[in-house]
C-alpha cells in the first residue's frame, strides 16, 4: 500500500516517472487534471464559491494538517501566504532524495487553474529551499505584487536572511517571468 | 506529515494514469514505483527477512490515520490483516469516487518490492478490508 504519510515522496517520484515516460507536457497535464480538477476539488469548490474566504478556509486547514511554517493574511482585495518552512519540499530535502527537476512547480500547476476559474491572479515566488510567498488578487482589480513588508511586515518571507537562493522562480499576475 | 487528504491525490493519480494511458500503463507505473522508489525497502527486506517485513508494516500503518491492522508473524509468513483500510475509509467519508483498480496497487507494488528479496505476496479480499501474506519463496 502507498499511504498518506509519505505522499510527497511518491508525488515527486511520479512527476519524474511521467516526464521520462510521456514527456514534460504530461506532468503539467497531470497537475491540471488529476490534482487541480480531481484531487483538490474540495479546494476548488471553496475558492470558486467563496473567493478569499474560501482560500482562508482551505489553507488554514491544510497547512495546519501538514504542519507547515507559515504566515497567512487576508484583506478585501488580497490573500497572502508567506511560507517559511514548506513541509512538502522539506520532506524531500530532509531525505536528500528528489526525483523531479522542479518539485516546487507543482503548486502553481494545480493552484493557478483554480484561481483562474475563481477570477484571481497569483503573484508567487519560490526559492527552491522551502520558502515562498503567494499573493492572490482579483483579476479585474489587480493592484500588483506588494512591496516587501508592505502587507506581511516582519513575517514577509522576503525579509529572511536565507530567502535569496541561487534559483528563484517568479510569477506575476499568473505569468511566469524572469527575475531581474 | 500524515494528512489524510493526500489519499485524494493517490486516488486521482491512479485514475488519471488509467484514463489517459490505460490499465497496462497503470500497472507499469505501480511496478516501476515498487522497483525504484521503494528500492531501499527491498534492500531492508533482503537484509532483515520476514521480521523486517513485519516491522516495516507496523511502522507504516502507525503513520496512516484511521487504519485498523493486525500484523502476525507466522513461521514462514507475515500476515497483515487490514481490518479498516485508511485510504478507502477516508475516500468514502468524503464521498470520493474510488477508482476501480485502487486495491490492485497493493498487490503490484508489494510484489515489485518483495520479489527481489525472494518474498512472495498474496492478497485476499479488498474494497476496505483485506488480508496480505508475505511468505518466503517456496512456502
Amino acid at each position: 500500500m502507498i499511504g498518506c504519510a509519505e505522499f510527497c515522496g511518491y508525488y515527486d517520484w511520479t512527476f519524474e516517472y511521467l516526464r521520462r515516460r510521456f514527456g514534460e507536457e504530461a506532468v503539467s497535464d497531470y497537475w491540471r487534471t488529476a490534482i487541480s480538477e480531481d484531487s483538490q476539488r474540495h479546494a476548488r469548490e471553496l475558492i470558486v464559491g467563496q473567493g478569499i474566504a474560501g482560500m482562508e478556509e482551505y489553507w488554514a486547514q491544510t497547512l495546519e494538517e501538514e504542519e507547515a511554517g507559515y504566515h497567512m493574511q487576508k484583506g478585501e482585495d488580497f490573500f497572502r501566504i508567506d511560507m517559511f518552512a514548506c513541509p512538502s519540499l522539506g520532506l524531500l530535502l530532509d531525505r536528500g532524495r528528489q526525483a523531479y527537476h522542479d518539485y516546487c512547480d507543482h503548486c502553481m500547476g494545480w493552484i493557478e487553474p483554480v484561481m483562474e476559474e475563481a477570477g484571481f491572479v497569483i503573484h508567487h515566488e519560490h526559492n527552491h529551499a522551502g520558502q515562498c510567498y503567494w499573493e492572490m488578487r482579483p483579476a479585474n482589480d489587480d493592484q500588483g505584487l506588494s512591496a516587501p513588508g508592505e502587507i506581511a511586515g516582519e513575517q514577509d518571507v522576503r525579509a529572511l536572511p536565507h530567502w535569496p537562493q541561487v534559483c528563484h522562480h517568479l510569477w506575476l499576475a499568473s505569468r511566469r517571468v524572469q527575475k531581474q | 506529515m500524515a494528512a489524510a487528504d493526500f489519499y485524494f491525490g493517490i486516488n486521482a493519480t491512479f485514475r488519471h494514469i488509467y484514463e489517459e494511458y490505460g490499465e497496462a500503463e497503470l500497472i507499469n507505473y505501480w511496478r516501476a514505483m515498487g522497483e525504484e522508489y521503494f528500492a531501499p525497502v527491498t534492500e531492508r527486506f533482503k537484509g532483515g527477512g520476514l521480521p523486517s517485513v513485519a516491522q516495516y508494516w507496523r511502522e507504516f500503518f502507525a503513520e496512516e490515520p484511521g487504519s485498523e491492522v493486525e500484523i502476525t508473524e507466522e513461521t514462514d509468513c507475515v500476515r497483515v490483516e487490514v481490518k479498516v483500510c485508511p485510504a478507502l475509509k477516508h475516500l468514502r467519508e468524503h464521498e470520493r469516487d474510488i477508482m476501480p483498480l485502487y486495491c490492485q496497487h497493493c498487490t503490484e507494488i508489494s510484489r515489485a518490492i518483495c520479489e527481489p528479496a525472494s518474498i512472495m505476496v498474496r492478497v485476499a479480499g479488498g474494497n476496505g478490508n483485506c488480508c496480505q501474506w508475505f511468505c518466503r519463496e517456496g512456502e
